[in-house]
């Protein structure tokens, strides 16, 4: 939250972005994607959670200020309800720059039991960063998250919309490896499969002609 | 409110049988019987949202039987509505331990700093603690913190660690100023109420979020550290920085104004000010207050006493006729303007009197019957059309109004200016034209209106607007449209011929005054006679030396003209009396200086904008030797023999009230005729 403290001088505070300030980073399919999502509800409020979705993507998987202030633009909402609704949600990334992937770690009971203290001990000495924070390359960012409903396959992991588990140390060093090998974005690949679920059929088809 | 509640339901409140309203809230039928319900995030003129819990009360049922059955668990009187055999409690033991419950886990994170908050005195998470909250807590854990004394903008400071997370700000911003900049952030212990990224809180009513704050998380930049309430005097007062005449408190100490909170007034205010008017009141308390009368000698000001400031006044201006003017500055009282405008025409045979700024002037007989709507009644009117005015900076109050009557009552709202408006959010029709053609837009809107094409294809050239656009705005209007306008109209040249096309509109054509007393001035007949000359006429005549003497009533000709002009004239003319609060630049000019007390610092009575008359009690001193604009004007009355002596601006008054057709039979409070 700190670095979102602008203080400034008592009297010349950060003012809110005027709209012809924004930049805007939407692609075209993007700003399809939108418009079709907006006959799907009857008022465009609705449409602030997908939006924000679509926007994660656009943004590659963080929503900072611009990308926030361009959903509120683009729905005609206001800038803060728009960030309300953002922060409230874990799975929208508003605080950390997530990396590549972000491996979030559940260590709830079944999980707990089964070790998962032990796979985030490891994850955290062999990637070098703590809950929330992001390697320097970029790749990884960590996190440790409450159940994933995997019992089944406690310690589980999530990267993007994969579960993988049960996992031990060595299960995570040929993880980390394939992650690090892969080309793909599983932040970004998450938030447009997401989005995938919204806009479907004819409607996406249209979108990314 | 016209519709009466047709159904009512019996409720039994504590053993006692009530009929209310069905669906009211419980919190609200309590009331009725004077009980209390403690309460955080209920606000009355808000929806309820039940985010506090402390308005807990055991309900129960009837049963055919005779019995009462409870429902197992408390519930929140304040999103509860009145139904049939509904039997409520609100003093049994598990409500009061329901209380302690709820205030313990408010407090867990409430910092305790009471000595130094703002809002300790008269702090509602105070009051509630002390009459329904345990006397310890059980929690030894530590507290939230989080930034405190956090300036979100030059008014308003935010403490995060106070905040009881009750949704008041909040829900303020959604739903009466409908900036939507407050929201929470993040979630559960964390989540804090803040602008967008806690950027500058820009809105035009945020000091109403400091009042409706129920603890001391939103604070007064201004009045931070200043008092403490229970050293606070405070006395009714009305607010004179723009024409909605608002009602508030002015609280002061030892003579000298320290905050302005709102008082309620549900024909004006309700209960909010703008900004303007919470933090307007500084130059109360300004260090160039003029304190005692200054008399020209040579090329300086020196001081004098009032007898000889009046002698030198009386001998210039014994000139009389067309040779002496004066300008009226919008906050003099509808007495002092009164006594001046009678020693203008009676005694000095001049008619050079106005108190307009405006850039042009609709003639006399089109300016009268300025504002037939009342100010609460426009949210009631099925549709209004708000032309070539932002509201929100003009009219703030009735800004809200305007935009209560959309959000509770569905009005249809079309926004015709050519800059972007606040109202513009919540517009059916926004009319953006081009600057000036204010004349073509309305004429565009009453061809539509009459199915003229061609007269709108004319319109829609002229001002730039769609065509489609005009008519889709004018199928909104009818006979019950409320047309906002205000003299801010009369600011671009084709300002009056708007207005003569907007009368052939149909519905209630309102032209708002913008200045303090402005429709006081107009009521009263400051206005040049038949042979006077107007603002604009009389500064011309000062530059020409057709007019040898100059009165400025309050009046700061710098404010409103243009520059050259101004300077110009106020270097020809030859006397120049400058009747005034505070030094100034035109104070330079100045042959003899009047110092004159504030409006709160005398009696005084104001006309609003929706001409209703209000009264206002003198709530702080003048400094040094300043006078009230009613003894000014009573002293020089009598210098010259004109009346009987007026011991009071009651006797002033009474005077208008026999002399002036308006006023006749208008009691304070009410409209004039």
């Amino acid at each position: 939250m700190s670095e979102l403290l602008q203080l400034g001088s008592v009297n010349q505070r950060p003012q809110p972005p005027k709209r012809e300030e924004l930049t805007l980073r939407f692609s075209d399919a993007a700003v399809k994607e939108l418009d079709a999502l907006r006959t799907h509800y009857p008022e465009e409020k609705a449409c602030v959670l997908p939006g924000l979705w679509i926007a994660q993507r656009e943004y590659g998987g963080f929503l900072d200020g611009e990308a926030l202030a361009e959903v509120a633009y683009r729905l005609d909402r206001s800038y803060a309800e728009v960030e309300g609704v953002a922060t409230f949600y874990s799975m929208y990334n508003t605080a950390h720059r997530p990396g590549r992937h972000k491996i979030e770690v559940c260590t709830c009971l079944s999980c707990h039991v089964n070790g998962a203290y032990r796979v985030w001990d490891y994850l955290k000495s062999k990637l070098g960063v703590g809950h929330g924070e992001t390697t320097a390359d970029g790749e990884f960012m960590l996190e440790e998250v409450e159940c994933l409903d995997a019992c089944d396959r406690a310690p589980v992991i999530q990267v993007g919309d994969q579960y993988y588990g049960p996992v031990d140390d060595a299960y995570m060093d040929r993880l980390l490896d394939e992650l690090r090998a892969s080309p793909v974005n599983t932040v970004v690949q998450m938030a447009d499969s997401i989005v995938a679920v919204q806009v479907t059929g004819p409607e996406r088809e249209a979108a990314h002609r | 409110m016209a519709a009466v509640a047709s159904e009512t339901v019996n409720l039994v409140i504590n053993d006692v049988e009530i009929a209310v309203p069905k669906g009211e809230l419980i919190v609200e039928s309590v009331k009725r019987l004077g009980l209390e319900i403690p309460i955080f995030c209920y606000h009355p003129r808000m929806k309820p949202v039940g985010m506090c819990r402390m308005c807990l009360v055991e309900v129960g049922f009837k049963q055919p039987d005779g019995s009462v059955r409870k429902m197992p668990k408390p519930q929140a009187a304040c999103t509860l509505p009145a139904q049939d055999n509904m039997v409520i409690f609100t003093d049994t033991e598990m409500v009061h331990r329901d209380r302690k419950g709820v205030l313990e886990f408010l407090l867990i994170n409430h910092p305790l700093d009471c000595p130094i908050c703002d809002r300790g005195g008269e702090c509602p998470l105070q009051n509630n603690t002390l009459f329904y909250g345990p006397s310890t807590s059980r929690f030894i854990e530590v507290k939230r913190h989080a930034h405190k004394a956090f300036p979100l903008s030059k008014y308003v400071t935010l403490d995060l660690e106070r905040c009881i997370q009750c949704g008041r700000c909040v829900r303020f911003t959604e739903e009466i100023s409908g900036d939507s900049e407050l929201a929470f952030r993040f979630r559960g212990a964390s989540m804090q109420p803040s602008t967008f990224e806690l950027r500058d809180f820009t809105s035009k009513f945020s000091g109403n979020v400091i009042e409706i704050c129920p603890v001391g998380a939103l604070t007064n930049r201004e009045y931070r550290f200043r008092a403490r309430p229970w050293d606070l005097e405070t006395k009714p007062s009305i607010c004179l920085e723009c024409s909605n005449g608002c009602a508030t408190w002015f609280d002061y100490r030892v003579n000298r104004l320290v905050r302005v909170n709102g008082r309620t007034n549900e024909a004006i205010n309700e209960e909010w000010t703008c900004d303007r008017g919470k933090f307007g009141h500084e130059h109360y308390n300004a260090d160039n207050r003029l304190t005692v009368p200054l008399i020209r000698r040579g090329d300086r000001l020196e001081e004098c006493d009032w007898p000889t400031a009046y002698a030198a006044i009386l001998s210039a201006f014994g000139v009389g006729g067309d040779k002496v003017a004066m300008l009226a500055g919008s906050s003099l009282s509808n007495e002092g303007a009164y006594l001046l405008n009678r020693l203008f025409h009676r005694k000095f045979g001049s008619a050079n009197v106005d108190y307009r700024r405006t850039a042009h002037t609709l003639p006399p007989d089109e300016a009268a019957g300025n504002a037939p709507t009342a100010i609460a009644d426009l949210e009631l009117k099925p549709s209004i059309l708000v032309f070539g005015n932002s509201p929100a900076d003009d009219i703030p109050i009735i800004f809200l109004r305007i935009r209560k009557a959309w959000f509770k009552h569905g009005a249809r709202v079309v926004v015709a200016h050519h800059g972007e408006t606040e109202a513009d959010s919540f517009a059916d029709v926004v009319l953006r034209y081009a600057p000036g053609t204010d004349a073509d837009l309305a004429k565009g809107l009453v061809a539509a209106r009459a199915n003229d094409a061609a007269g709108v294809a004319q319109a829609a050239a002229a001002c730039g607007v769609d065509e489609s656009r005009i008519r889709e705005a004018a199928a909104l209007l009818g006979e019950n449209t409320a047309i906002v306008t205000t003299d801010s109209l009369l600011n671009s040249a084709s300002g009056a011929d708007a207005f003569r096309a907007l009368r052939q509109l149909g519905g209630e054509l309102n032209r708002y005054a913008l200045g303090a007393n402005d429709q006081g001035f107009a009521d009263l007949g400051l206005v040049p006679g038949p042979d006077g000359r107007g603002t604009a006429a009389i500064l011309a005549g000062c530059a020409d030396g057709s007019i040898e003497s100059l009165w400025l009533a309050g009046a700061d000709p710098f404010a409103f003209g243009d520059r050259a002009t101004v300077e110009k004239a106020l270097e020809q003319v030859g006397f120049v009396v400058y009747q005034g609060t505070h030094k100034s630049e035109a104070m330079g000019f100045a042959s003899v200086v009047l110092p004159m007390a504030e409006p709160a610092e005398g009696d005084g009575t104001y006309v609003n904008a929706e001409r209703r008359l209000q009264e206002l009690r003198a709530v702080l001193s003048p400094p040094g030797e300043a006078k009230a604009a009613w003894r000014i004007g009573a002293e020089l009355a009598l210098r010259v023999g004109m009346a009987k002596p007026y011991f009071g601006a009651k006797d002033v008054a009474a005077e208008i009230f026999t002399q002036v057709p308006a006023f006749r039979g208008v009691a304070f409070g009410d409209r004039l005729n």
